[in-house]
């Protein structure tokens, strides 16, 4: 039986049983190679989940809109190891229980999707402390490094290219699972911190920003840089941050669910070379 | 006899409109972007691509427009109007459902109040539509009644040659002709055969579709809820359309000066209908969707006549999640009598 | 001839120590570069990145951020969590090709006015020899004027 049968027969007893009111998993996407988000909420309906290497989005943010735990009720999730660290990292910001949350969890591997068998975040620890540290594709890697390599007025050229291009559709923010305020900073307008308009300036500091928001909490999924219409290498920036929260602070973003957040703690021998 | 324009003399065209005083744009592939951009050589363009990621309204109606600068004195207010530039340009490469969006929103733009800012740039730009070779699963022109080889908004239009030499020319407007003039030379007389367009089925019934959204019970239907359940609500879909034309206006700047702009605003937005007293009358996603939908195939077309939509699938496309008009338009077009 | 360019420069500093410290300077007789405009703040942990980047929108050459030493906060901690956050932004700053010597982050206590008086002229200095940050003043520059189109 292959892995998607295993999880429609586990979805169909998860909802009989009433253990979950809601799976949400991958359907059939517009074309052979899109997945498209499913929410399945009846037994019946188990057959529109589909779980092949195509599954790639970090369905966890459809778990934040408001509302949708508040009854105490369980959801079922399908989730690759990405995914379980936003459960945690929601968690020790207080967004969500994970106790509402079973995965159904699995990664891929060699283009096929392979099980992982917690079904609770907290079962994944030692999977995640063993991903501690995995970094960039090695094509991306390699353009890391050759921006690490430029000089900072170059960098920035190429920043004001990249970011030339946005047209501030939030795309990357609303596909994120960490991006949950109910008010964003750049729709706040009393006092308007970042220009809202889609100038180069205005996209230079939106783009900064969410990347400092973002600093130590993203897990690296790569969901605002697919989702990007104007193909802005966003994950580029993120594993920067995340990097130096690892590197600086030992801070490896959703390790479980009580793990601080990297900013809002802090230790007094915490390094600062920099400091006049 | 036909006019044929040869792909080897293209360069000499491009030549021949810049000294008559055109800037010349086509899509081109930069930063990992296909967009319309000004081009020197007919090598920069990307011409054999099925349409690219952002269209042509971008550059008459702009993401970010400056209207005034102000500023403000204890004695008085100045302001200084900002006004485009009347700028001669030849967009070249253009995909017939991209110039038939700019055709969508001619009558919006002129309605009660001529737009100058978007009306000064159509007027003096000559669009040079290239018929579709081919389409992918996303196209869905002929299911808006539209084609793959449609002249709608088109000044020019160039039909691809079968065996690929070139395409043969065929103006539709004045301005079309005018612009053939400066490169009378370098086309030439020959019947050629052209390329048949690419044959796209129709997604669905597009009456049908209207039908039901004109009739007032689909208003709370409960299919935009089951349609829209996956929207993320960002505006990817909004800002890559060809029609789409709502826009915010935003003073930037501080209490004694700044600059009034328009702004691309998007109804997917949560914040495209909050009240200052915190009410939203679309609060959930899904009146937002509906109010999209409703707006490019029932408002629009109660106001104007025509559907706001042209048909070139980018909403799908590029949606993060796999969403866009073609498949609520199949729900609606496939629900029960 | 035109003039000598002189840096315009943003200090955000904590009002306990450094703008004391500032201050110390002042009743002191100490003079420092004239460059420098302070904003005074409750507590560096009060001083959000965005105001680094507000002060460079609207044109500044070099932002200086200061407040109390380790251990000093008058709110205990504040200074712990912003060092955190300076560590991470400036990582940002310098990936994004905004260049180090341009933000400056330092400690200034009540009774180091002699410190912050020579951090400034230092500052002041080293950006005059940066010249103006016209990389990103440029992006201001370019939304003022209208579209080319």
């Amino acid at each position: 039986m292959g892995l998607q049968e295993q999880y429609r027969k586990e979805a169909a007893e998860l909802l009989s049983s009433g253990e979950v009111k809601l799976v949400i998993g991958y359907g059939e996407g517009t074309t052979a190679d899109r997945r498209r988000p499913v929410f399945v909420r009846s037994a019946e309906l188990v057959s529109r989940l589909v779980l092949d290497a195509s599954g790639v989005a970090n369905l966890s943010a459809y778990l934040v809109p408001e509302g949708l735990l508040s009854d105490g009720k369980k959801v079922a999730v399908f989730l690759k190891p990405d995914g379980v660290r936003s459960i945690n990292i929601l968690a020790a910001e207080a967004q969500l229980d994970p106790g509402q949350v079973v995965i159904l969890g699995f990664d891929i591997e060699g283009g096929q999707p392979t099980p992982l068998p917690g079904r609770k975040a907290s079962d994944y620890a030692p999977l995640i402390e063993s991903l501690k540290g995995s970094g960039l594709s090695p094509e991306l890697q390699a353009e890391a490094d050759r921006l690490e390599q430029m000089g900072a007025a170059e960098r920035f050229e190429y920043w004001k290219e990249q970011f030339s291009k946005c047209i501030k559709c939030y795309a990357c923010r609303q596909v994120c699972p960490m991006c949950y305020c109910r008010r964003c900073i750049v729709d706040v307008n009393q006092p308007q911190w970042i220009n809202t308009s889609s100038h180069t300036l205005g996209n230079f500091e939106w783009n900064i920003i969410r990347a400092f928001h973002l600093a130590g909490r993203c897990v690296a999924c790569g969901g605002c840089d697919r989702s990007c219409p104007v193909n802005i290498p966003l994950r580029l920036i993120n594993h920067r941050m995340a990097k130096e929260a690892l590197d600086t602070f030992g801070h490896y973003a959703g390790e479980s669910a009580d793990q601080k957040p990297v900013l809002a703690t802090f230790r007094q021998d915490d390094p600062e070379t920099f400091i006049l | 006899m036909t006019r044929i324009l040869l792909n080897s003399r293209l360069d000499e065209c491009l030549g021949a409109w810049r000294s008559a005083g055109f800037s010349v744009f086509a899509p081109v592939k930069r930063a990992e972007l296909t967009r319309f951009d000004e081009v020197q050589k007919a090598a920069e363009m990307s011409l054999d691509i099925v349409m690219p990621e952002r269209t042509i309204k971008d550059h008459f109606f702009l993401q970010t427009e400056p209207l005034i600068k102000y500023t403000i004195t204890k004695q008085q207010i100045d302001t200084e109007e900002m006004v485009p530039p009347e700028r001669k340009r030849v967009f070249f490469g253009v995909r017939p459902c991209d110039a038939s969006g700019l055709d969508i929103d001619d009558p919006l733009f002129g309605w009660d109040y001529k737009d100058d800012y978007w009306f000064k740039r159509r007027d003096n730009s000559v669009i040079v539509t290239i018929a579709c070779a081919k389409a992918d699963d996303f196209c869905m022109c002929t299911s808006v009644g539209l084609a793959p080889d449609t002249a709608k908004g088109s000044d020019l239009m160039l039909h691809p040659l079968k065996d690929g030499r070139g395409w043969l020319v065929v103006p539709h407007t004045d301005r079309g002709k005018a612009l053939l003039e400066p490169v009378a030379g370098m086309l030439q007389e020959e019947a050629a055969e052209t390329a048949p367009v690419p044959s796209i089925p129709a997604k669905f019934d597009l009456e049908r579709v209207t039908a039901w959204l004109a009739s007032p019970e689909s208003f709370e239907s409960p299919l935009w809820r089951e349609v829209s359940q996956r929207c993320i609500g960002c505006g990817s879909c909004t800002f890559l359309c060809p029609t789409c034309h709502c826009f915010d206006i935003q003073d930037e700047g501080d209490t004694y000066s700044g600059i009034r702009r328009k702004n691309w605003d998007s109804c997917s937005f949560a914040m495209f209908t909050m009240h200052t007293s915190g009410h939203n009358p679309r609060n959930t996603q899904s009146t937002r969707w509906r109010q999209r939908i409703m707006h490019k195939f029932n408002y629009y077309r109660g106001k104007f006549g025509v559907n706001s939509c042209s048909g070139c699938g980018r909403c799908t496309r590029q949606c993060p999640v796999d969403m866009g008009i073609t498949e609520t338009l199949q729900e609606i077009s496939n629900l029960p009598k | 001839m035109s003039e000598p360019f002189e840096p315009k420069i943003v200090a955000f500093v904590c009002t306990y120590c450094t703008y004391a410290g500032a201050d110390l300077a002042g009743t002191s007789r100490m003079k420092y570069a004239p460059n420098v405009r302070i904003v005074r703040l409750p507590c560096t942990g009060r001083i959000s990145p965005m105001f680094i980047l507000k002060a460079l929108q609207k044109g500044a050459d070099g932002v200086l951020v200061s407040g109390c030493h380790p251990g000093d906060c008058h709110f205990a901690q504040g200074n712990y969590h912003a060092r955190r956050r300076w560590t991470v932004f400036r990582a940002l700053l310098a990936f994004t090709g905004i260049p180090e010597e341009r933000v400056k982050f330092s400690w200034v206590s009540a009774a180091e006015g002699a410190k912050f008086t020579e951090l400034i002229n230092g500052i002041t200095d080293s950006i005059r020899a940066l010249g103006p940050f016209e990389q990103y003043q440029e992006l201001q520059k370019v939304i003022e004027t209208q579209s080319t189109y």
